[in-house]
């Protein structure tokens, strides 16, 4: 078969995706500074903070650049993480067999996004509101708000951290390390899969892809 | 031993020396303020305004009565910015007080929502996040070589003291059966609270008339996110890095093992 690559991620998706991946990187860092006292040293002289409030308004501007330039595919994303079916339910039965080295072919053909992938998704997108809301009170509100709400954000702030920390760990395994998810990782890079990953991992996506004729029909916002 | 300041109320003529003191002991500098038609002032304490008088007028069965309190860190024994500094830079000095090193002050300001005196206070711009607190700090370069603080030193009425702390819940007690012979109630606050304050006052009149907390408590959510959330934190990564290791190691055997059979 000749080597035909599909679109997966336009470019403005790839550049978003980066650019968050830089910003919540930079955030977890200098964050865990404060959430691990053997770090504490670190925070002299308050950098790690001046870090944190950059990388912030990183993290905070660049989906709103997102969804003002791509305001439909947005919304249509935001709309398929949070549709859940029978599919998905057989998709985490099928999962930890697949995801332990099981046959490939016991899995149900995937759409464009599976439910491993709704779920992170979900988790980033009510962490990332969970994170700006107490971050917000926490940065601009500290001297006006009562002394309680202020400890109440930063419990807030911590434990939106323990479950998204948790969450983008297996993230970043499967995008890059587990050894079946091949093209995971060029995928996001250079915005193609080949046929062949495309056909055996998200097969009904790339049913309706090849229908079509363009790569657009998704629900992952790849927009052109 | 610990070591431990005696505020009189009942002795206290307001006249702030203590106020003076410690902003000339500490080398601090002067807070800019205006008249706001009482003799209280600055309006609050400051990074720069350690320790100040407050002026209470209070209305009670015999009248107006003006009330005067020290405001001050009161070195807690269960210190909530002890227990949520997350550098570790506020700590307690082997003789019961509350220090800082204000080297790893991070600046992150938790303490001051975590006081329940309303203490500490940050220096420092809120945009950046660079920032520093300070509050009374006891005095440590006297006390540590056996002077008494600033304030106590100062003191014209006599209304403050300094010493061990049991000698000075020993003074008190001595001076709350005194007024007692004249028919005047008191007690000493901070004797029991928060397991025992190093700063502790005789008040003739309830707490709260003279602007204190009548229970002084660390709020439960301050202590929630190093007794629960640190732990659990720590436990979620370790499962989900356990978990993922597994994960890669029976998965590429498997996998391995089915491209041999083919």
């Amino acid at each position: 078969m000749a080597h035909h690559e599909v679109e997966r991620y336009s470019r403005g998706a790839r550049l978003f995706h980066w650019a968050i991946t830089a910003a919540a990187l930079a955030l977890a860092v200098t964050g865990l500074i404060l959430y691990v006292p053997a770090f504490g040293g670190a925070a002299e002289g308050s950098y790690t903070r001046i870090i944190h409030r950059i990388a912030a308004a990183i993290f905070v501007v660049s989906p709103l650049l997102f969804f003002l330039t791509r305001p439909g595919r947005s919304l249509h994303f935001i709309k398929g993480i949070f549709t859940w079916g029978k599919a998905d339910i057989d998709w985490l039965k099928a999962a930890p067999d697949y995801y332990f080295g099981g046959d490939e072919k016991k899995m149900p053909p995937q759409g464009d996004m599976n439910s491993g992938q709704k779920l992170w998704a979900v988790v980033a997108f009510l962490s990332a509101i969970g994170f700006v809301l107490t971050g917000a009170l926490m940065w601009f509100a500290k001297a006006s708000i009562p002394a309680e709400l202020f400890l109440w954000a930063t419990i807030i702030h911590d434990l939106c951290f323990i479950v998204a920390g948790a969450m983008l760990l297996v993230h970043l395994y499967l995008g890059a390390i587990h050894p079946r998810m091949t093209e995971s990782l060029k995928s996001m890079l250079k915005g193609k899969v080949s046929e062949e990953y495309a056909k055996s991992h998200h097969g009904k996506w790339y049913e309706e892809i090849s229908k079509d004729g363009e790569a657009d029909k998704g629900t992952t916002p790849s927009g052109h | 031993m610990a070591k431990a300041i005696l505020y009189d109320a009942t002795k206290c003529t307001a006249c702030r020396g203590c106020q003076a003191a410690c902003k000339q002991w500490n080398d601090l500098e002067a807070d800019e303020t205006k008249n706001t038609g009482s003799y209280e002032n600055p309006p609050d304490l400051s990074p720069r305004t350690w320790l100040k008088m407050k002026f209470n007028e209070v209305e009670n069965d015999n009248g107006l009565a003006w009330l005067f309190t020290r405001r001050a860190c009161m070195h807690c024994t269960e210190a909530g910015c002890v227990k949520v500094c997350p550098t570790k830079a506020v700590y307690h000095h082997d003789l019961g007080f509350v220090a800082y090193n204000k080297e790893i002050c991070s600046g992150c300001g938790y303490c001051v929502d975590a006081c329940p005196f309303n203490v500490p206070r940050l220096d420092g711009s809120r945009l950046t996040g660079k920032a520093k607190m300070d509050k009374c700090l006891f005095c440590i370069d006297r006390v540590t070589n056996g002077l008494e603080p600033a304030c106590v030193k100062t003191c014209p009425p006599g209304a403050l003291a300094f010493g061990e702390r049991e000698e000075m819940v020993d003074a008190a007690d001595l001076r709350i059966s005194k007024l007692g012979e004249q028919g005047i109630e008191a007690q000493l606050y901070g004797r029991k609270d928060l397991d025992g304050l190093h700063v502790m006052y005789v008040l003739a009149n309830p707490a709260a008339d003279h602007a204190l907390p009548a229970k002084p408590e660390v709020s439960p959510s301050v202590t929630l996110w190093q007794d629960i959330l640190q732990p659990v934190g720590y436990a979620a990564i370790g499962v989900v890095g356990a978990g993922l290791l597994l994960n890669y190691m029976v998965a590429r055997a498997r996998m391995v093992k089915e491209k041999e059979g083919k």
